[in-house]
């Protein structure tokens, strides 16, 4: 059975407010694909769209190649997982996973094979009988996976199902998600503030910002090579450093940073740069390494602020000499342990980095970290675009 | 520090004070239906007896009062609980420029005597030739009943998470299956609370019946009737057995509310 | 309207919510009581006259009021009785309400509160019947009054208005103690400590922290007490005497003895007034709304 989901040219408006703009997207049958984005980006009310709880005010949404437009709710061969759950507190587990089936004129006998044998998918053999209200959290949850997965549906919609799990139970969740999505080849689209979920479960993420996608990549692409200034802050962790193209060759980049000196990076083919044009570099804080004061290559001098061990690596955080910017450095256990005697506040060290490994964007302004609050400010709602380094 | 803790004594006594004035009333009436004297008085203290009981038994106007009054009120519960419902939901759902007027309309029978529920409600009918009896009575204890049911759903619904009815309907539930698996049965302790106090209310009921009853009698108007003429302490046998059967239904009706609320605190739900 | 509740119930669920709200709203509430006044402004007309010269607007039944001395100080003795019905129902209440919501233990209140219910749920004209016992010429308060020789001769109690407001205060109590409870009972404790700590005797706990977050709690007690107290019929119809009669006696017996029902509108619309009128006063003093009373 076809499971994609097409979204064609698709726009949402609340009154004056833009929660989507126009957006086409085709997510493939069978596939496990994220949305990630901060809260208010209009990633639930995308999956609304799809979900039928909300009419678009532009564009198509086809399953399966169908059109959608028109049919409601309780028609749609899609079935949501809620952030609550919503389970139905008044009746028993087996009655919220057959309720579907229910409502469709399934006979009893045949509802309660489809429960048992969703039960056992979901690993509660035996709890059929249960209220749902004396189940723990991570059994509530597999229940509404359950009852999800009753209805048959092409599509199941997950809305950060498991934002209201403690830590190791939300890890254990992830990997049984993947699996049951393996197991049943249903499309999964997932919603999620979370990139590690949506990294570790998905084939492919959408990356959302402002109602807009940013960048759809697997996500190991989506962490070596953003798209755009946000997606390089919002996913992983990054250094952002300002400078000027100086000239380009190919993918590598050489770059005039100011005070910092010459530095260099590299530009994906389809991004467009003109010599002399204001770009970003961004480095991430595991592809920075101690280096001698005189080595070759791209050479940053800092001077340790703060020293954080994390157990598998430690984190610097370190002020340049050059132009005062931040500067984050995560060194592996073996390069820490190696210079442990020089990680120590005030010290100053130089750090040098693969030019491959570091990602030279248009300097757009758009969508930096606040580095207070460590949350996201895009540049439409901060006022002129501040930036991380002239805080 | 000693003038507080004469004013926490004072409360206290006051309290104690406060309970004997609510009580001893009712016990004193309750002690006169023993009393084998003519007229419902506890001094003299003329004999005890249970006669009255057996007067009370065998007048015939009391059962067909008693029966009026229970017509009425199952009347009014399948009039009411429906409308206090309805407009619960209708409340619960529209958001509407005109909704702080449609809720003082909705709430007005509660603020507004019910002498005058019933003499409107006589009024009106008067056209369509009907007068007073049974019908009208329903009509217009149903009136102001109906708020009564509706404060009480509209409490309960208000605590409704409205997920699951996105829940059923997604799951592919026509909008009537989710009230009716859903959001009824969700609804349903509330309903029952609300036709007990409707019951209650309307076999209670004096001051619009007196207006619509027209030569019907339900049991309150028969009682007053009584105590104006022909007062025996045969009124005070069936104010007991009334007495009794109420502090029952109180007491069975608010030790259930307490355990469903003990049970919601429990679950968390 | 119709587009939100189909939305979320369907077209036919719909239809019966909007009909059953209907019937209800215009045809049990607003029109008998159009129909009421308008009955009030026509004169009592035999059935051969209707439609006739003689049927037409007229503010005559209203006037009847003002020309009647007698008609007229009922209708002031009922407002006045009313409102101190109210003082009185308040005065007695406001302790216990206190105590229930602040100084009594979880498990005192409950029983406190359990034991308000029962008599709550007990028929008005039983409670009622009860003070007639009571209050007899040769009933039990006259006797406990003579033998502890207070009085030489019994009282005739059930007389006069005094019996009459006595019935109606103890009818009526609760509708004031449980409201009151409620607003108080919401109050921080923490407000009515820092007072005391601030060095804020009872009084003035009461009269600056207490009651100003017990308003809308103590508005709706005096609505509901006002407006039962000036539309009983049964207290004053039990308790009183031909020479103590009650606004709402006149108004049947226009009904059911006089045989003008245009009259007896008009003075029931005037009740009608009088119980608005006395709740926008209420609303306006203690500053609060509809959505604050129906709680």
């Amino acid at each position: 059975m076809d499971g994609s989901v097409r979204l064609d040219e698709v726009v949402m408006r609340f009154g004056d407010f833009t929660a989507i703009e126009k957006t086409s997207l085709t997510i493939g049958s069978g596939e496990f694909f994220s949305f990630l984005g901060p809260s208010g980006c209009g990633k639930t009310t995308l999956l609304n769209i799809v979900s039928g709880f909300l009419v678009p005010s532009q564009g198509q949404v086809f399953i399966g190649e169908e059109p959608v437009a028109g049919v409601p709710v309780n028609r749609r061969p899609t079935a949501m997982i809620f952030q609550n759950l919503a389970l139905f507190p008044l009746m028993t587990v087996f009655e919220n996973i057959e309720f579907g089936l229910e409502v469709r004129g399934v006979g009893k006998k045949q509802r309660r094979e489809t429960s048992e044998r969703l039960l056992a998918l979901v690993a509660l053999e035996g709890s059929g009988p249960k209220q749902v209200t004396e189940l723990s959290g991570g059994q509530k949850q597999r229940v509404a996976i359950a009852r999800a997965l009753a209805v048959e549906p092409r599509v199941l919609l997950l809305d950060e199902p498991l934002s209201a799990l403690d830590l190791k139970l939300r890890q254990h969740m992830r990997a049984e998600l993947k699996t049951i999505q393996r197991k049943t080849g249903i499309t999964f689209i997932y919603i999620t503030h979370d990139q590690g979920e949506a990294l570790t479960m998905s084939d492919r993420v959408a990356v959302m910002s402002a109602g807009r996608i940013q960048q759809v990549a697997d996500p190991m692409t989506l962490y070596r090579s953003p798209a755009t200034g946000f997606v390089a802050a919002f996913v992983g962790e990054n250094n952002r450093l300002e400078s000027r193209l100086v000239d380009r060759e190919g993918q590598r980049v050489r770059l005039d940073a100011g005070a910092l000196g010459e530095l260099a990076g590299s530009a994906g083919e389809d991004v467009s740069l003109g010599n002399g044009d204001r770009v970003a570099l961004y480095v991430r804080p595991e592809h920075l390494k101690p280096v001698a004061a005189d080595a070759a290559g791209p050479r940053l001098e800092g001077e340790i602020e703060a020293v954080h061990f994390e157990g598998a690596s430690v984190m610097l955080e370190t002020r340049l000499t050059a132009s005062g910017e931040k500067l984050r450095v995560q060194l592996g256990h073996e390069v820490s342990r190696q210079y442990a005697d020089s990680l120590t506040v005030g010290q100053r060290m130089t750090f040098g980095y693969d030019p491959a490994d570091a990602v030279v964007l248009p300097d757009d302004g758009s969508a930096v970290v606040d580095e207070t609050t460590g949350e996201m400010v895009d540049s439409r709602t901060a006022a002129g675009g501040a930036h991380v380094s002239s805080a | 520090m000693s003038s507080q803790r004469l004013l926490a004594f004072g409360l206290r006594f006051y309290v104690v004070v406060f309970f004997v004035y609510l009580f001893l009333p009712l016990l004193i009436m309750a002690a006169a239906t023993f009393n084998d004297s003519r007229f419902p008085t506890v001094t003299p203290w003329d004999g005890t007896t249970l006669r009255w009981f057996g007067e009370l038994a065998a007048d015939g106007g009391m059962w067909q009062a008693l029966g009026n009054s229970a017509i009425v009120a199952v009347g009014v519960l399948c009039l009411a609980v429906p409308i206090g419902i309805a407009t619960a939901l209708f409340l619960n759902t529209v958001s509407s420029r005109a909704k702080p007027f449609l809720y003082a309309l909705i709430l007005s029978p509660l603020l507004t005597p019910g002498v005058i529920i019933g003499i409107s409600t006589l009024i009106f009918w008067r056209q369509f030739g009907v007068s007073g009896g049974i019908f009208l009575t329903v009509l217009g204890q149903a009136t102001f009943i109906a708020a009564y049911v509706m404060l009480m759903v509209t409490a309960r619904l208000q605590r409704f998470d409205r997920t699951m009815e996105r829940a059923a309907l997604d799951l592919g539930a026509s909008q009537w299956q989710m009230f009716r698996r859903i959001l009824l049965p969700y609804l349903k302790p509330a309903i029952y609370s609300a036709g007990v106090i409707a019951f209650l209310q309307s076999f209670e009921n004096y001051n619009t019946t007196l207006f619509v009853v027209g030569y019907d009698t339900t049991l309150t108007v028969y009682i007053a009737s009584k105590v104006r003429t022909g007062l025996t302490p045969a009124v005070n046998a069936l104010g007991l057995i009334l007495i009794l059967v109420t502090v029952v239904l109180a007491i069975a009706y608010e030790v259930k509310r307490r355990r469903e609320e003990a049970a919601r605190s429990v679950k968390g739900v | 309207m119709f587009r939100q509740l189909s939305a979320r119930f369907g077209g036919p669920l719909a239809v019966a919510i909007l009909t059953l709200l209907g019937i209800w709203l215009i045809v049990m509430v607003t029109l008998p009581q159009l129909q009421m006044i308008e009955y009030s402004l026509k004169p009592n007309l035999l059935p051969a006259q209707i439609g006739g010269p003689e049927d037409r607007l007229t503010i005559a039944n209203y006037a009847t009021l003002f020309n009647n001395d007698i008609h007229r100080s009922i209708f002031f003795k009922t407002l006045w009785s009313s409102v101190l019905v109210t003082v009185l129902t308040l005065i007695v209440s406001y302790p216990l309400a206190w105590y229930l919501a602040k100084v009594a233990t979880p498990r005192q209140a409950a029983l406190c509160i359990l034991l308000l219910i029962i008599p709550f749920w007990i028929n008005e004209i039983l409670r009622t019947y009860s003070w007639f016992i009571i209050l007899a010429f040769r009933g039990p308060l006259n006797e406990v009054l003579m033998m502890l020789g207070l009085i030489d001769r019994p009282i005739r109690f059930l007389n006069g208005d005094a019996g009459v407001m006595v019935g109606m205060v103890y009818a009526y109590i609760l509708f004031m103690v449980f409201p009151v409870y409620n607003a108080i009972e919401s109050l921080d404790d923490n407000q009515v400590r820092a007072a005391r700590d601030l060095g804020a005797g009872t009084v003035r706990t009461h009269r600056r922290i207490v009651i100003p977050h017990a308003k809308p709690g103590i508005a709706t007690g005096c609505i509901m007490t006002f407006m039962l107290a000036a539309g009983s019929y049964a207290v004053p119809a039990l308790l009183g005497s031909p020479g103590s009669r009650w606004f709402t006696q006149i108004i049947y017996n226009w009904f059911f003895e006089g045989g003008n029902w245009n009259q007896g509108a008009a003075y029931a619309f005037l009740l009608l007034v009088l119980c608005i009128g006395f709740m926008s006063l209420v609303m306006k003093i203690f500053k609060v709304g509809l959505g604050d009373i129906a709680k």
